[in-house]
C-alpha cells in the first residue's frame, strides 16, 4: 500500500520539465485571454456610456426604479424567509420514514421543479381568483398580485431548497444517527440536534445559489403587473425609446441584492462553520464556566 | 446486585435479508466483567454489539440487559440505550459541536440535567480521559487518538451499566493506539462491564476476563484468556491463533 503510494508520488513530482513548462505557458496564455476579455468589455461599456446612456434621464428615472427596487428587496425577503421555511420542511419530509409522507413530498418536488415559474404564477394569479364561487369580482384580495408573487416564488423555490436539505442530509454519514440514538436520544431529537445543524452546513451553499436565482425570477413577475424593477425598464424604454439608460439602473439594482445576497450566505457559512471565529468567544466562556474548578488550581 | 448477568443473549438469530449474520448466539456478561470478541472480519462481530442495544433488529431468540428486555414489543429502547454507552470504530463524534459539548449533549438533551451540572461533568470526564485541555476543540482539531478518547467519555456521561467496544482503535495511527487502550484499562480496573470487539490481543490477553471467537455469525470457543491463547480447545481456535503468528 505505502509502496504503490509513494511510487506515484514520484512519478508525478519526478515527470520531466516540459510538463512543467507547459504548465506555465497555459497560464500565461490565460491570462492573456482574460485581460483581454476584460478590457474588450472595458471598452464596450465605456462606448456604451459615452454614446448611448442620457444622465439626465438617468437621474429623472431614478426615483421610479428605487420604488420598485424596495418593492422587490421587500417580496423577496418575505419569499425567502419562507421558501427556506417550507423547504427545510420539504427536505424533512422527503426523509420521513412514512412512505405516504416521502411520496407527496416528491409529488411536490417535481411539480414545482418540473413546470415553469411563470406557469404556477399564472395559475396562482389568474388560475386561483376565478375559483371563487361568485366570480372573480368577489375574490377577497384586492391586490393579488404581490401576494400571487411571493406565493409562487415561495412554492417553487421551497421545492428547490428542499432538494438541497435533503441532499444535506443525505451527505450527513449514518453514524452520526447512530451515535444519537444510542445516546437514547429519540430519532425526531437526533435530527434536530445532530443531523439538522450538519444538513444546514451541507446544503448552505445550493440554497444560497437558489435564493440568488429567486432574486432574479422576480423579474418574471412583471407579467402579473407587479410593478417590479423590468416594468419599470418596459415603462421607460417605450416611453423614450431609450433602452441602455434604463439598462444601467436594472443592472446596479439587481446586482445590489444578489450581491447583499451572497455577502447573507457568506456570513451564514461563517457562522455555520464548526471552528469559525464568531463561536470561539462563546466556547472560552463555557470553558471558563465548566473548568472553574480546574482552573483555580 | 443480582447474581444475574447484566447482558443475556439467548439464541438470538439476526439476519440482512437472505444472509443470516448470526446464528442462535448464546452469551453472557455478568456485571463488571470484560468480555473480549475476537474473530475475522464478516463474522459478525460488529452486529452483535449493535443488537446489544438495537441498533440492529433482531430476528430471533431475546436479548436482556440488566433483566429489561431489549428486543420485542415491551422494549423501551431509549431507556436501554442510555444504560449501553457505545464507542465506534469511526468515532462518529458530531463535528459541529466542541469536545465538551459532545459529551454534555446527552446527559442535558436525554437525561435533562441543568447546563452546567451536565458541562461540569462532561469537564471532569475530559479529565478523566485526558483530554480536558481540548475541551473547546471541536472535533476535526483533535487527533484520532484525542477524539476516540472523548467519544468514549460521552459514551460515560450518561453513566451506562455496560460499554460496547467496536474496534475503538482500528482507524487510528499505530502510535495513538496506546492512549486509547489505556483509557479503556483504566475503565476495566474501574469495574466497568465491558465487550469489546478488537484486534489487539495483546489487550484482549491482559485486560478480558474471557474471550470469545465468533465465526461465521456464530461463537465458536469462550474461554479465559489464558487457556484461549495457550491451548485452544476447539479447531476453530486453533485456526484463529495459527493466522496471528
Ligand atoms: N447493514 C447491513 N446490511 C447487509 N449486510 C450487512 C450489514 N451489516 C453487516 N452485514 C453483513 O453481515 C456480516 C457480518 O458483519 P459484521 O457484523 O460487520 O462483521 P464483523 O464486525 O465481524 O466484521 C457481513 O457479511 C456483512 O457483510
Ligand atoms: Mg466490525
Amino acid at each position: 500500500m505505502t509502496d504503490a503510494y509513494e511510487t506515484d508520488g514520484t512519478a508525478e513530482s519526478g515527470g520531466d520539465g516540459s510538463l512543467l513548462m507547459r504548465d506555465g505557458l497555459i497560464r500565461r496564455a490565460g491570462e492573456l485571454l482574460s485581460v483581454g476579455v476584460l478590457l474588450l468589455v472595458i471598452g464596450a461599456v465605456g462606448f456604451i456610456a459615452v454614446t448611448q446612456v442620457n444622465t439626465e434621464l438617468l437621474t429623472t428615472v431614478f426615483p421610479q426604479f428605487v420604488e420598485a427596487f424596495w418593492l422587490v428587496v421587500r417580496i423577496v425577503a418575505v419569499a425567502s424567509l419562507l421558501s427556506v421555511t417550507l423547504g427545510v420542511l420539504v427536505g424533512l419530509a422527503r426523509i420521513s420514514r412514512s412512505p405516504v409522507t416521502g411520496r407527496i413530498a416528491k409529488g411536490y418536488v417535481e411539480f414545482f421543479r418540473g413546470t415553469p415559474l411563470l406557469f404556477q404564477l399564472f395559475l396562482i394569479f389568474f388560475g386561483v381568483p376565478r375559483l371563487w364561487p361568485a366570480g372573480s369580482t368577489n375574490f377577497p384580495v384586492a391586490d393579488w398580485a404581490v401576494p400571487a408573487a411571493v406565493i409562487g416564488l415561495t412554492l417553487n423555490h421551497a421545492a428547490y431548497v428542499g432538494e438541497a436539505i435533503r441532499g444535506g442530509i443525505d451527505a450527513v454519514p449514518d453514524g452520526q444517527m447512530e451515535a444519537a440514538r444510542s445516546l437514547g436520544m429519540s430519532r425526531v431529537m437526533a435530527l434536530r440536534e445532530i443531523v439538522l445543524p450538519q444538513a444546514w452546513r451541507n446544503a448552505l451553499a445550493a440554497i444560497g445559489n437558489d435564493q440568488i436565482i429567486l432574486v432574479k425570477d422576480t423579474s418574471l413577475l412583471t407579467v402579473i403587473a407587479v410593478p417590479e424593477i423590468m416594468s419599470v425598464f418596459r415603462d421607460v424604454n417605450s416611453l423614450r425609446l431609450d433602452p441602455w439608460t434604463p439598462l444601467v439602473w436594472v443592472c446596479l439594482f439587481y446586482l445590489a441584492i444578489t450581491l447583499s445576497m451572497s455577502q447573507l450566505v457568506n456570513a451564514l457559512e461563517r457562522r455555520a462553520d464548526p471552528t469559525g471565529q464568531s463561536r470561539r468567544g462563546q466556547m472560552a466562556a463555557l470553558l471558563r464556566r465548566a473548568g472553574g474548578r480546574g482552573d483555580g488550581e | 446486585m443480582s447474581a444475574r448477568p447484566l447482558v443475556e443473549y439467548d439464541a438470538v438469530d439476526k439476519s440482512f435479508g437472505e444472509t443470516q449474520v448470526l446464528r442462535s448466539v448464546d452469551l453472557q456478561v455478568e456485571d463488571g466483567e470484560v468480555v473480549v470478541v475476537v474473530g475475522p472480519s464478516g463474522s459478525g462481530k460488529s452486529t452483535l454489539l449493535r443488537c446489544a442495544n438495537r441498533l440492529e433488529e433482531v430476528q430471533g431468540g431475546e436479548l436482556r440487559v440488566a433483566g429489561d428486555p431489549v428486543t420485542g414489543p415491551d422494549a423501551d429502547v431509549n431507556r436501554i440505550r442510555r444504560r449501553v454507552g457505545m464507542v465506534f470504530q469511526s468515532f462518529n463524534l458530531f463535528p459541529h459541536m466542541t469536545a465538551i459539548e459532545n459529551v454534555a449533549v446527552g446527559p442535558e438533551r436525554v437525561l435533562g440535567c441543568a447546563r452546567e451540572d451536565a458541562e461540569q461533568r462532561a469537564y471532569d470526564l475530559l479529565d478523566r480521559v485526558g483530554v480536558a485541555d481540548q475541551a473547546t476543540s471541536h472535533p476535526e482539531e483533535l487527533s484520532g487518538g484525542q477524539q476516540q478518547r472523548v467519544a468514549i467519555a460521552r459514551a460515560l456521561a450518561m453513566d451506562p451499566q455496560v460499554m460496547l467496544f467496536d474496534e475503538v482503535t482500528s482507524a487510528l495511527d499505530p502510535e495513538l493506539v496506546g492512549e486509547v487502550l489505556d483509557v479503556m484499562r483504566d475503565l476495566a480496573r474501574d469495574g466497568m462491564t465491558m465487550l469489546v470487539v478488537t484486534h489487539e490481543m495483546g489487550f484482549a490477553r491482559e485486560v478480558g476476563d474471557r474471550i470469545v471467537l465468533m465465526s461465521d455469525g456464530r461463537i465458536v470457543e469462550q474461554a479465559a484468556p489464558e487457556p484461549f491463547f495457550e491451548s485452544p480447545s476447539t479447531r476453530r481456535g486453533q485456526q484463529f491463533l495459527s493466522r496471528l503468528l
